[in-house]
């Protein structure tokens, strides 16, 4: 396989990121306490903005786990059918995505002549990522002359025995390698071509997914503009970076939002016995969560 | 506020931003099953240990610059919760006492209940209630924070040993003029020793007119209206002045005594007859001269005379204030280190001669930084054997380090005002009526004319207080160079002509 060598194009281009996280706050006799968060971000000449959405707080419950992924689905995706409600312990994490579609979509209507980033794959076909709805996204982000690049930090991926991101250490920065005829199982659908990312030297290497409906010369010249426009720290583009540093909940947030449920709705915190540590004593890992509200 | 943890005397309790609480307050934790609480003082306020702050503070300046520009869809207003859990703080208090029912008392051994305590603030007004700070001879300080009055009882002065420190400028003796005017009013007898000639307008209000306390402030200057005859010396006051402030050996006092005996009878203890009687002395040569230089030394001064009607009496001074109170302000602006020396030799002879004999019940004696006049062997007298006689000494210096550690050791009361320098916070820290870390955190932060009163007089709580205005003329400001320079060079007082070229050429 023959590298791509990229060159830094500096022409004005608006870089935007988008990134969501979720975070379960406790749990009730009922149910869990979530939280998700967005956060779109661009960057326009030397400075960086940021749109910030939440913190949302759900209490999903046996009984309206359907009703509330279902209600947001049909608020955010209309045309979408809406599929069967992830279960208990995935619901967090969809919901979070849910949010970040609807972020993309967004953006990729609002947004013009910019290359949008996303974090992870342009793979669809999972239950979260239906394949009508990426394909919407990233042909709305076509029309308005945006360049979908998808960013994958870790993937399974692997060439010639080696992980893809493994593969290829002698090729000097920045560069594109082209893996082709990557053939997913059904349903899974790859809407993008999939390339190895070189774009900083210390041998860090990232997946990137390109929407595969623009020809494979604007493919490369957007990461060629992406390059000219971004700060690349460790190979990875600052934008990125920053959309999902400014969504993450830290502790602080967390103990703030517990706080605002505890005056809110009156609920008192408690501390719910660790089962690991009870059990197993020092050889116990403990549970991530173990607060009950 | 919740109490949060309790290590040695230190609780540590969390503080939200609605809440003010800020150093010197007194906290109030009371424990209602327990029917008991505790008093808990302030001593440092710090930023809650928060997990995640740093992610919090660092994500909100990303480039390395400035801060990240954004919008913030907040829908159900998160935020200020956020910014309320960011601020807290953890007051790290000191315990100071116990409550119980109308009783307090110093036992710091019971914990009350984390999870059912109450905790508010003590109004100074109610701890200085509950503490008895007050009494019959009332004499207010000033105000506290909280704008109530910090009146501390004159009894608790009386036959104590006070310090009052603080860094240049802070209102040191500003505050010793107070307490001595205060000390005035109940008839008390007083003697300063007045390094900068500051106390000399004590009788006097800021625009010079006679104040109440003119007719009991005695302004002696040493060899101007303050001299003594020698016959009104005794043997043992002059000697000690030889020994102690000129340095005489143990042969040569020896010689001298005989020589004031003989003098003494034939009843002519004169300077003159003293310069005679040494140049005729049969003794050793160098006995001699030794005895010849303290001689010179004593003339110099100008503080000895032959002329008794010329002598004024610091007794007389002294017997006149027994009745109806006084200061007897000895001024020693202009007096040279040695004959400083001399004065301070002769005044602390005079005043335990009239305390032994009981011809004077008690003094209270104002000495401004003592160290430049008092002899090394003074300072242990003072604190102890004095103490008995009746002079209840109270120190004034800006130079923490030239008190001795065991006079802090035995203190009753400090005045402490502001001091920056760790070494000096270090030095006033090893009192004995106080922590060193009340002293460390409060002392650093306290303005101008603020002062931490601690030691008996607050019964042990140590209170900030803002010292009261005083109208008095103030004296013995410091000469300045610039006083009274216009900004355009010119002086007041000296006009400088313009450079003129007909004159010159």
């Amino acid at each position: 396989m023959q590298p791509i060598p990229l060159s830094p194009k500096p022409e004005p281009t608006t870089i935007a990121a988008v990134d969501t996280s979720s975070i379960k706050l406790g749990e009730t006799s009922k149910g869990i306490i979530i939280a998700v968060r967005g956060t779109t971000i661009w960057k326009r000449g030397k400075n960086y903005a940021y749109l910030r959405v939440g913190p949302f707080i759900f209490h999903i419950t046996e009984d309206n786990l359907q009703e509330v992924y279902k209600t947001l689905l049909r608020a955010y995706f209309p045309e979408q059918n809406p599929q069967g409600a992830p279960g208990f312990i995935q619901i967090p994490v969809r919901m979070a995505n849910l949010l970040e579609r609807w972020l993309q979509a967004s953006l990729a209507k609002t947004m013009r002549d910019g290359i949008i980033l996303f974090d992870g794959s342009l793979t669809a076909g999972t239950p979260d990522t239906p394949v009508q709805q990426l394909k919407e996204i990233l042909a709305a982000a076509r029309d308005m002359g945006n360049t979908v690049l998808a960013f994958t930090k870790v993937t399974t991926l692997r060439f010639n025995g080696c992980l893809l991101t493994e593969a290829f250490p002698a090729y000097k920065p920045p560069c594109l390698i082209e893996v082709a005829n990557i053939k997913p199982k059904p349903p899974l659908t790859l809407l993008g071509e999939v390339y190895v990312a070189k774009l900083a030297r210390g041998n860090y290497a990232f997946r990137l997914d390109i929407d595969r409906e623009l020809p494979a010369q604007e493919r490369v010249e957007a990461v060629e503009r992406l390059l000219g426009n971004d700060l690349i720290m460790q190979g990875y583009p600052e934008t990125l970076r920053l959309a999902h540093i400014l969504c993450t909940f830290t502790a602080n947030e967390v103990i703030a939002m517990q706080h605002f449920i505890q005056h809110r709705y009156r609920l008192k915190i408690i501390d719910r016995p660790d089962m690991h540590k009870l059990l197993f004593g020092p050889f116990g890992k403990g549970e991530s969560h173990h607060e009950a509200v | 506020m919740r109490l949060y943890r309790k290590e040695g005397n230190i609780i540590e309790i969390l503080s939200f931003p609605n809440e003010s609480v800020e150093k010197g307050d007194y906290l109030l934790i009371e424990d209602a099953e327990a029917q008991k609480a505790l008093i808990a003082q302030v001593i440092d306020v710090q930023f809650a240990n928060i997990p995640g702050i740093l992610e919090e503070l660092l994500r909100s300046l990303p480039d390395g610059g400035g801060i990240i520009q954004g919008e913030d869809v907040d829908p159900l207003e998160i935020a200020p919760h956020i910014t309320y859990i960011q601020d807290s703080r953890l007051l790290i208090c000191k315990i100071r006492a116990t409550v119980e029912g109308e009783h307090l008392s110093p036992s710091t051994s019971w914990l009350p209940s984390r999870s059912q305590s109450s905790i508010k603030k003590l109004p100074i007004a109610t701890l200085l209630k509950l503490a008895k700070v007050n009494g019959s001879l009332p004499i207010t300080l000033g105000v506290t924070k909280e704008n109530s009055l910090l009146t501390i009882d004159a009894t608790s002065l009386d036959g104590k040993l006070n310090i009052i420190t603080g860094k240049k400028e802070t209102g040191k003796s500003h505050l010793s003029k107070l307490l001595i005017t205060s000390l005035l009013q109940y008839k008390a007898v007083v003697v300063v020793l007045d390094l900068n000639g500051e106390y000399a307008g004590l009788g006097f209000t800021s625009d010079g007119k006679r104040n109440a306390y003119y007719n009991k402030i005695h302004v002696l200057t040493p060899a101007q209206n303050f001299k003594v005859a020698l016959k009104q010396l005794h043997l043992n006051v002059i000697l000690n002045i030889l020994i102690h402030a000129l340095h005489l050996p143990g042969t040569s006092a020896r010689e001298f005594r005989r020589i004031w005996q003989f003098l003494k009878d034939k009843g002519c203890l004169t300077l003159h007859e003293l310069g005679e009687a040494i140049r005729n002395w049969n003794c050793n040569q160098n006995v001699r001269d030794a005895l010849f230089s303290r001689y010179h030394a004593l003339v110099n001064s100008g503080f000895f005379t032959d002329n008794v009607a010329e002598a004024n009496l610091l007794e007389e001074c002294l017997l006149k204030a027994r009745e109806e109170g006084g200061a007897i302000i000895i001024n020693m602006r202009n007096t040279s280190p040695i004959d400083r020396q001399i004065v301070v030799e002769y005044v602390l002879g005079k005043l335990v001669e009239l305390l032994t004999s009981w011809r004077l019940k008690a003094v209270f004696l104002f000495a401004e930084e003592a160290h430049l006049y008092l002899r090394e062997t003074y300072w242990d007298d003072i604190v102890t054997r004095m103490r008995h006689f009746g002079i209840f000494t109270t120190f004034i210096t800006n130079q923490p380090d030239t008190i001795r550690e065991n006079i802090y050791r035995q203190a009753d009361n400090i005045f402490l005002f502001n001091f920056t320098n760790e070494h000096d916070l270090e030095v006033v820290s090893r009192a004995a009526r106080v922590d060193a870390e009340t002293v460390k955190s409060i002392a650093r932060d306290l303005p101008p004319h603020h002062c931490l009163v601690l030691g008996k007089v607050v019964r042990d709580f140590p209170i900030v207080v803002k010292v009261r205005a005083l109208d008095v003329k103030t004296m013995g400001e410091t000469r300045l160079f610039f006083s009274g320079v216009h900004t355009d060079g010119t002086s007041q007082t000296l006009s400088v002509a313009p450079y003129s070229v007909g004159e010159n050429s």
